[in-house]
């Protein structure tokens, strides 16, 4: 038997409402390329911007303000590529910043009241950040529960457990000089921890963008449910992105400690987590537009960074600062939101 | 009398003039019968194809009038025009009651305003939402004119009344989702008819309501229905189940490739003469065999298989064959696919694959083990938001992956083979796949599995929605599969494409094999008379299983 060319008839009007032809598929690859650049230049608008700026120009540009903006924002640097993992296969993680909010409680009272060496200590804020990973993967991917809810859920609890344990009080003595030395020092003029930062990213991005364990989280975030059609374990892997964000946030966690000094129960909390979700969005715009990605996210971290600096410097009051978080995060969305649409050909 | 459909427009002639005329000469002369529903001389033309020619059927009040047809007979397309989705060619008119209108000019206004009320497949009920609020949502809660606060006691007062109206036992606080089957699709039926003064009035059009209910339910549904029509409720019902016809029918309009095949008299109504309006020609009862394949080289044996709606399913797949299945929706024909894939664990039986034993834990298994399965929804099997290269490679990924590294530009290199391996029409293996044509998506989901070189693949309706060429195209690539060793497993409502690619076609009905058909040359009119008559011949057999 033959396939034959023609084709019976009868079935006309279903072909109706076609996707978008080839011409809009040329038509997207342009604006592919005009928003792929947008935050680097944006990025690079803000820098010059500042350092032109008379009433910040001074001091902008001056090694001691890069050092110091690049330090700040190490620990959201950080909980933004922890937040990736969840986002990137379409599950959101709130509780990246209460779990570095606890992990540095972790590490401070591991070193302060039970004198654990440091690098143990560190890797017990690790696992510990992980463990609560894995309580939200196995809520979200096992019994199926709405993620934004688990992970606010847990964020609750986790500032609730650290208002208790540390009555409120700051752990200060007993942090291992050391580690207190990292936050603090230099090397070829960038901060210790910018570099760890950039090592993680590097790790997260090669993770994401050059294994199939990451191209298996695109694809879950893409379409779950052909995602188990091709054999993916869906639920496993979301549950393993649950648990990296978790280690990720812990070591943040680790991170915090190394920045204050100490362990303040006020720092690390669901603030951070918004401030990081609203890089890793704003990331999504550009580099591969309509997808989460490591590059974008530090483009978006630092932008976020060099802006707020830039205002402080300036003057302006600090209400401003968070205005101005709060709105790129909100136009992030909106932004991502249409280019995903418009990637999605139902815009 | 079984009225040919070469006649029928005369006797809508003669009606034409005095359309209108006839129903106030009707009032006059002949109380009843009267005509609630007329469609005269109704065409539809879509791009390449004619999905309606010349129709003419005319429905008396107060009796259910079945409209019957296989696939792409021109059935959804009458409905979606008297539902005003579509527009006739311009010719034709529609008349309800004493309303008539030129068939190109129908719209869901019309529709609602004449009275004629819709039920479809799906009820569009809210199964969270109690009775008393589906019947109000649409139609709007009687609030306090004040405060604008729902009344509450009003709404289930109104609710009681419509209830009792419709013979419909259920308290209007209950929620829908916990009701039975038919009391949902009483209650969508209910809604839909609440506004009627009088059971005379309006035409109630059923679109397949039974297809997703157990029998117990249907005979509660039918009785119903059945009091309705006593009360002088016209009813339109769409349906494809025979048996449904010979227990409901006062009357019935079976059409066949957009022309009415004939009206038939409930007195006239036998399963056999149905098929034979519906296929086209008289039967020849003998036409299934269904040999065993012993001996020969099987890839597949699948034996007593049973779970979810499979009961007992046996066949065998010789190696580099096209095995088709055909049954209605519902028979399980998508369940052997799913089953054999590794999806939903059989409850009993046993699958061979070259001889040895499998059951297939998970779907990962059944991959390794040389199946692949292209889903009917492209929903299920589209990673829109990625690229071309990676949905072509998303069942294969960890192929690329050497030396601590994702091969990104080997897999670009095969992407671009399988682009012109598949004829895909793309600009590059880096196009999102969203701006894919719908065709060229559906081949490169095939191609997916097709560069696994699948031992056996599983196809559940492969050319849904696409277009003449890429479905040639498709089936084009799955014979190049064969000869390559792959062997074919094919389920699609489309009974002519199935005898067109099929060397051998299984019948499937309730869950078990009830026939087949072996190639070079399968007829498609005799398996749509197989499908048809391997259906149930009461709803009693289908209890009795249900039960067990």
């Amino acid at each position: 038997m033959t396939v034959v060319q023609t084709d019976k008839t009868g079935r006309g009007g279903e072909e109706e409402g076609n996707q978008p032809n080839e011409k809009s598929g040329m038509q997207s690859a342009l604006l592919f390329n005009v928003e792929r650049y947008a935050l680097p230049g944006l990025l690079i608008l803000v820098l010059v911007f500042f350092s032109v700026w008379s009433k910040t120009g001074h001091l902008f540009f001056s090694a001691a303000d890069f050092q110091e903006v690049g330090f700040d924002y190490v620990y959201i640097g950080m909980l933004a590529l922890a937040s990736l993992l969840p986002l990137v296969c379409g599950e959101f993680d709130f509780s990246v910043g209460s779990n570095a909010g606890f992990t540095q409680i972790v590490v401070a009272t591991a070193m302060a009241r039970f004198h654990v060496p440091l690098p143990f200590a560190i890797m017990l804020a690790i696992a510990a950040g992980a463990f609560i990973g894995l309580g939200n993967g196995n809520t979200v991917a096992r019994v199926g529960v709405n993620s934004l809810i688990v992970t606010l859920g847990t964020a609750g609890v986790l500032l609730g457990v650290v208002e208790w344990y540390t009555g409120s009080q700051s752990i200060n003595n007993g942090i291992s000089g050391s580690l207190i030395n990292f936050g603090s020092e230099n090397f070829i003029d960038i901060p210790d921890t910018v570099w760890l930062l950039f090592g993680v990213a590097l790790v997260v991005y090669y993770v994401i963008q050059h294994t199939p364990y990451g191209r298996y989280l695109t694809s879950i975030g893409s379409n779950p449910r052909a995602a188990r059609l091709v054999g993916l374990r869906v639920d496993r892997l979301k549950l393993s992105a649950f648990v990296l964000a978790g280690a990720l946030a812990g070591l943040a966690g680790v991170l915090l400690v190394a920045k204050n000094g100490s362990a303040t129960p006020e720092a690390g909390n669901v603030q951070d987590t918004l401030q990081a979700l609203a890089a890793a969005y704003l990331g999504a715009t550009s580099i591969r537009p309509g997808r989460f990605n490591v590059m974008g996210t530090m483009l978006a971290v630092y932008f976020i960074a060099f802006s707020v600096s830039g205002l402080a410097i300036a003057g302006v009051q600090s209400w401003i600062s968070q205005v101005f978080s709060g709105a790129a995060l909100f136009i992030a969305v909106v932004a991502s939101t249409v280019i995903g649409r418009r990637r999605a050909g139902t815009g | 009398m079984a009225s040919d459909s070469t006649d029928k427009p005369g006797v809508g002639a003669g009606g034409a003039g005095a359309h209108t005329g006839r129903s106030l000469l009707g009032e006059q002369l002949v109380p009843r019968p009267y005509f609630a529903l007329s469609v005269w001389r109704v065409s539809k033309n879509f791009p390449g194809t004619r999905a309606l020619d010349n129709v003419s059927i005319d429905v008396t009040g107060g009796t259910i009038h079945c409209l019957l047809g296989a696939n792409g007979s021109g059935k959804s397309s009458l409905i979606k025009i008297l539902a005003g989705v579509y527009q006739a060619d311009p010719g034709g008119t529609v008349t309800i009651g004493v309303d008539t209108i030129d068939a190109d000019r129908t719209s869901p206004e019309w529709a609602r305003s004449s009275g004629l009320h819709f039920v479809h497949q799906d009820l569009a009920i809210f199964n969270a939402l109690s009775v008393a609020e589906n019947l109000a949502i649409g139609r709007g809660f009687p609030v306090n004119p004040v405060t604008k606060a729902v009344r509450w006691r009003a709404l289930r007062r109104h609710a009681r009344a419509v209830l009792e109206r419709f013979d419909v036992d259920v308290d209007p606080r209950r929620m829908v989702g916990d009701l039975r089957p038919a009391g949902r699709t009483m209650v969508a039926i209910a809604r839909a008819l609440q506004d009627q003064s009088d059971a005379s009035e309006g035409v109630l059009v059923l679109d397949e309501p039974t297809v997703s209910l157990p029998a117990v339910e249907v005979d509660v549904l039918f009785g119903a229905l059945k009091r309705y029509a006593a009360a002088g409720q016209t009813i339109v019902y769409v349906t494809h189940r025979l048996d449904e016809v010979t227990r409901i029918a006062d009357r019935v309009t079976v059409l066949r490739d957009g022309r009415v095949a004939a009206t038939l008299e409930s007195g006239e109504i036998t399963k056999d003469r149905l098929v034979e309006l519906i296929v086209g020609r008289a039967l020849d009862h003998s036409s299934a065999s269904n040999a065993t394949l012993q001996g020969e080289d099987l890839v597949l044996e699948v034996s007593d298989l049973s779970g979810g709606p499979l009961r007992g399913v046996s066949f065998g797949l010789r190696r580099g064959e096209v095995l088709g299945i055909a049954g209605l929706v519902g028979s399980g024909r998508t369940s052997i696919l799913t089953t054999l894939f590794g999806l939903q664990p059989p409850s009993s039986g046993t699958v061979k694959l070259d001889g040895r034993v499998v059951s297939f834990a998970s779907i990962d298994e059944a991959m390794d083990a040389g199946l692949g399965f292209v889903p009917e929804d492209r929903s299920e099997s589209a990673f829109v938001t990625m690229s071309l290269r990676e949905n072509l490679s998303a069942a294969e990924v960890s192929k690329y992956w050497r030396g601590g590294l994702l091969r990104e530009r080997a897999e670009a290199a095969d992407a671009r083979q399988s682009i012109k391996d598949f004829s895909i029409k793309a600009i590059s293996d880096r196009q999102p796949f969203a701006t894919l044509s719908g065709g060229n998506q559906q081949k490169a989901i095939v191609a997916r599995w097709l560069r696994r070189r699948p031992k056996l693949l599983l196809l559940d309706e492969p050319t849904q929605g696409v277009d003449v060429e890429a479905r040639a195209e498709i089936y084009r690539l799955t014979r190049e599969a064969i000869a390559s060793g792959t062997s074919v497993i094919v389920v699609t409502a489309d009974l002519e494409e199935l005898a067109r690619v099929s060397d051998r076609v299984v019948v499937l009905a309730d869950g078990r094999i009830t026939g087949e058909v072996r190639g070079p040359d399968i007829d498609p009119s005799q398996l749509t008379e197989l499908v048809l008559s391997a259906a149930p011949d009461s709803h009693d057999s289908k209890l009795e299983a249900s039960q067990t």
